[in-house]
């Protein structure tokens, strides 16, 4: 009884520290299958990628990711290919063109807010016309990104539903981005936790085999 | 041939006599229950970190313009990068759990008590040493939280009398954190580890002269003591192996709940993080800090939060052996402690609104609450608990203590007068 009381405090203040702030963020499920990080590779490369870099992501990383040479070979232009994927845009013009900032680097976005790849997602949807007029995103109001991907524009079903799939597709790469090996980080850890789980069990039995000798 | 070498080894060094009298034959008591087993646990978490430190120490760069690249280049580009700095920070967590674990279990068993309190005290030491290394080794990220939290905390020191202003830059290397204080704590968090392990052997000294504790509190005759060998060094491994189980589930699929989001910002002196929080295991002492409205204050009431373990030995005015086995009153204050410790880290994970404020403050007023209180409740407990007259084992226990003790001191009297 008081095992279960002192267990479920600790999950307790785990989940504290999980929910915080995302009650008014869209929970749509972000799809991680690779179809969705190509498509989203070369969606955030051709859109975003001209103000925003990505700096941890070099072109090689892309070809290993399984983008066609001829893409990677059109985005990069000539220069080596493990360059590092900048933003087309120069921070100076940047700064000019957004009022004293230049767009962050997207290679971590998808772990440095809080709510991960569902505050990209919902941040992406999130551009409104209010009533003046103005373009306002709901999720990060006074952003000074405009609406890329035109959402706040959209009225038909068709419109809506693509913009919907390009931000899916978007968020997927971002999170592949954000940690590229997560998908063999948690392959590797089924093996090591199943590992660990014939060994633990073989050690359980060894032990009470070895204190059923004493009388 | 081993036999030989060893043969050889031993005219030179004592190394059988000593695996033989301290590993294997080393008498401990057969009642222990898996909640000794978090000693061993630690000093792994230890060996652990220990390990992947050094080999991320060999990618990791000190200096404020490649810290934050050379982290994602362990992640991205170094062969299994990602497994060595996760391992490494879950391992933090893991290695704070396991001590609080161990604690906790020190505190309801009364292990602290005589003639145990310099195992307390250098567990105590320990404790000192393992915060202060985690919060060195935080600051290396240099992330946003990792910046604040240490802009934050090394700030406190302006509180020492006088001479406070000097200590902060003394101790940042310069008016801000910057580079040169994310170099000195880069140096230092790799040194304390090993300060950490010569204090581990000091703690096992001191354990090997008194010996464990076991949960019914009192000194069991000699026949009910059992050889460490085989028995606890199977019990610890499979409890390794549970450890492992849970710290991989960490690990390989969770490794992103400990790692604040903010951390994924490269430090930004110009920019505040909407809220500055600090890791799980500081959340307690966070809280207790931000409800005293003065600086110096709330810094005295931090440091005190952590240094009054140390007074439990004379605190806890009992003569009924062990914890809280055969205590009533004093258990209930263990849980109304845990139960105090879990409100505050809530607290210290909040913003300073209005109610996480208050419950701060009462939480911090009942958490020195219950240790002043101590020695008035346990004389009073002993009082009433030997009035109703102590449960019968009790009294066995008690009995068969005293007479060990008078055997040691007949044969102690025997030796000096023939």
């Amino acid at each position: 009884m008081k095992k279960q009381l002192m267990l479920t405090l600790l999950f307790l203040t785990v989940s504290f520290a999980v929910n915080a702030n995302e009650t008014n963020l869209d929970q749509t499920i972000i799809p991680t299958d690779h179809a969705s990080v190509l498509r989203g590779a070369e969606l955030v490369v051709n859109t975003c990628v001209s103000c925003h870099a990505l700096k941890y992501i070099r072109y090689s990383d892309m070809l290993a990711l399984g983008v066609s040479e001829a893409k990677v070979e059109a985005w990069r232009n000539n220069s080596p290919v493990n360059t590092r994927i900048l933003a087309q845009m120069p921070p100076e013009a940047a700064v000019a063109a957004f009022g004293g900032i230049v767009p962050p680097d997207l290679s971590l976005m998808a772990h440095a807010r809080d709510g991960g790849v569902h505050y990209l997602y919902s941040y992406l949807m999130g551009y409104s016309a209010d009533t003046k007029g103005e373009i306002v995103n709901h999720v990060y109001e006074g952003t000074r990104m405009p609406d890329i991907l035109a959402i706040s524009s959209a009225t038909d079903d068709k419109q809506r539903a693509e913009i919907t799939a390009k931000a899916k597709d978007i968020t997927a790469y971002l999170n592949w981005a954000a940690d590229p090996h997560a998908e063999e980080r948690k392959h590797l850890g089924i093996y090591v936790i199943a590992y660990l789980l014939l060994l633990t069990v073989l050690l359980y039995l060894w032990k009470v085999k070895i204190w059923r000798k004493l009388d | 041939m081993i036999k030989n070498t060893i043969a050889w080894i031993d005219l030179r060094f004592p190394l059988s006599g000593f695996v033989k009298h301290s590993l294997v034959d080393y008498p401990t008591p057969r009642n222990l229950s898996y909640w000794w087993n978090f000693g061993s646990l630690a000093g792994i978490a230890l060996v652990l970190q220990i390990i992947t430190g050094i080999f991320l120490a060999m990618h990791y760069k000190p200096d404020i313009g490649m810290a934050f690249d050379s982290i994602q280049h362990i992640m991205r580009d170094v062969n299994y990068g990602w497994l060595l700095r996760f391992i490494h920070s879950s391992g933090a967590s893991a290695f704070f759990a396991v001590i609080y674990i161990h604690m906790s279990r020190t505190l309801y068993y009364g292990s602290y008590r005589a003639p145990r309190e310099l195992m307390w005290w250098t567990g105590q030491g320990l404790l000192l040493l393992l915060m202060a290394t985690a919060f060195m080794g935080y600051l290396l990220p240099w992330g946003q939280m990792s910046y604040w939290g240490a802009a934050v905390i090394t700030n406190l020191f302006r509180a020492t009398p006088f001479i406070g202003d000097y200590v902060v830059v003394w101790l940042r290397g310069d008016f801000q954190v910057g580079d040169a204080t994310l170099t000195r704590f880069y140096a230092l968090h790799y040194l304390f580890p090993f300060i950490i392990v010569g204090a581990v052997m000091i703690h096992l000294v001191a354990l090997h002269t008194v010996k464990s504790s076991n949960p019914s509190g009192i000194n069991l005759a000699d026949k009910d003591n059992i050889p460490f060998h085989p028995y606890f060094t199977i019990k610890d491994l499979y409890g390794l192996g549970v450890y492992l189980i849970a710290f991989s589930i960490f690990v390989f699929f969770l490794p992103d709940t400990l790692i604040e989001s903010a951390n994924n910002v490269p430090a930004n002196p110009l920019r505040t993080p909407a809220h500055i929080v600090p890791e799980w295991y500081f959340l307690p002492f966070y809280a207790i800090l931000r409800s005293v409205p003065d600086l110096a204050g709330g810094v005295v009431a931090m440091a005190l939060s952590v240094l009054i373990f140390a007074a439990m030995p004379f605190l806890d005015r009992s003569k009924i052996p062990g914890g809280a086995r055969y205590r009533p009153a004093y258990r209930l204050m263990f849980y109304v402690f845990i139960a105090n410790i879990f409100v505050l880290g809530y607290v210290g994970a909040k913003p300073v609104d209005a109610l996480p404020s208050y419950l701060g403050l009462v939480a911090t007023i009942v958490y020195f609450s219950i240790f002043l209180l101590l020695p008035w409740v346990s004389m009073k407990e002993e009082k009433y608990l030997r009035e109703r007259g102590l449960p019968a084992e009790l009294e066995t226990l008690i009995k068969e203590e005293e007479a060990q003790k008078d055997e040691r001191r007949q044969k102690k009297s025997d030796r000096r007068h023939s």
